[in-house]
């Protein structure tokens, strides 16, 4: 979980990931930035996230943004 | 195309495309609130090819063409065979880091449309508040809804509609509501505005502007002073500009703004001149 919060972080230093349960509603991420943070956790892991689960539902929190890496194979 | 009477058609084919998709590819992003605005101006159209979708939304004298696809393959079948590509002004817009829209950008380029524009995207994150060290400008405040015409023009003279993504009257009489857009004023004119969206902590500058007659005196600065320096709760400033607005870039990083790598390629097809 640390790790992903620091990728967050680098995306968004601005924004504190561990205070919101819905980035999307918050501010902290839009569509757009999920696609920078798909390339940066691909990087990161060592995986490749399909364009099907690049959807608001998969980065909503930092929890589901761990399901979607466990998915993958990622054990945090 | 056909119209689109509820927002569940456009999930529906997103769902359709993904259901099938090896590698989705996608420029629909939907925001219900905006989707809901589309449908009920009668602005939003579909036509879909197997599982590939295509939309059309309706701007002024041309559309905007968004799609779902399962892989770039069924994409570009589905683009070869609507035949209102051949017929009606198009713009399409392919968002993402330049590395990722390489392959894209060359199906649409095999399917008669051509770059048009590049937009990219600037962010600043916002400083702590500090007590005012100047007196407030009195020239600045809100734009009230009787202002929306004079508003929606001024943004039409400013920008570029195919590329710009530009307001229609009934949206600037709802930000005016919502208090998003700050005026200055030079009398009885409007000489300036700055048009704003803020989602929790992120807040996007959609329009900023001066009128060529009040250039020169400051007005758009103490625009984005006001806007950057307002009580809120947002941390994070961003905007699109087009790449080869050199005078607008350089206003931007004047106020703090850097690019952060996210590009919006804006593809004509062949019925819009050059």
């Amino acid at each position: 979980m640390k790790r992903v919060t620091e990728i967050l972080k680098g995306i968004r230093p601005e924004f504190d990931f561990t205070t919101s349960q819905d980035f999307i509603r918050d501010g902290m991420l839009d569509s757009f930035d999920m696609v920078m943070l798909v390339s940066s956790l691909d990087r990161a892991y060592s995986i490749s996230i399909e364009g099907v689960e690049i959807i608001p539902e998969n980065f909503k929190n930092l929890q589901t943004i761990e399901a979607l890496l466990r998915k993958h194979g990622v054990q945090q | 195309m056909k119209s689109i009477y509820a927002i569940h058609e456009v999930f529906d084919a997103i769902q359709r495309a993904k259901a099938e998709a090896s590698s989705f590819t996608t420029n629909c992003f939907p925001n219900n609130r905006k989707l809901q605005d589309w449908i009920d101006r009668g602005e939003l159209f579909a036509e879909t090819f197997g599982c590939t979708a295509l939309f059309g939304r309706v701007d002024r004298d041309f559309w905007h063409l968004y799609f779902c696809a399962p892989d770039h393959q069924q994409l570009h079948a589905a683009l070869t065979n609507l035949p209102e590509l051949r017929t009606e002004r198009f713009v399409v817009d392919l968002i993402g880091v330049a590395a990722s829209l390489e392959p894209l950008l060359s199906i649409f380029q095999s399917t008669a449309f051509r770059r048009y524009k590049s937009l990219y995207r600037m962010a600043r994150a916002a400083e702590q508040p500090q007590p005012p060290t100047t007196p407030a400008d009195e020239r600045i405040g809100l734009a009230h809804k009787k202002d929306s015409q004079t508003i929606l023009d001024l943004i039409c003279q400013s920008f570029d509609k195919y590329a710009e993504q530009l307001p229609v009257l009934s949206e600037i009489e709802t930000a005016t509501e919502c208090h998003q857009i700050l005026a200055a004023r030079n009398g009885e004119s409007i000489a300036g505005l700055l048009y704003f969206e803020d989602q929790g902590f992120t807040s996007t500058v959609r329009y900023w502007l001066v009128d060529r007659r009040f250039r020169d005196r400051g007005f758009g600065s103490a625009l984005m002073r006001y806007y950057l320096h307002r009580p809120s709760p947002v941390r994070r400033f961003i905007l699109w500009v087009i790449a080869d607005n050199l005078h607008a870039i350089a206003k931007y990083r004047q106020h703090g703004f850097a690019p952060e790598g996210l590009l919006d390629y804006v593809l004509a097809n062949e019925m819009i001149p050059p």
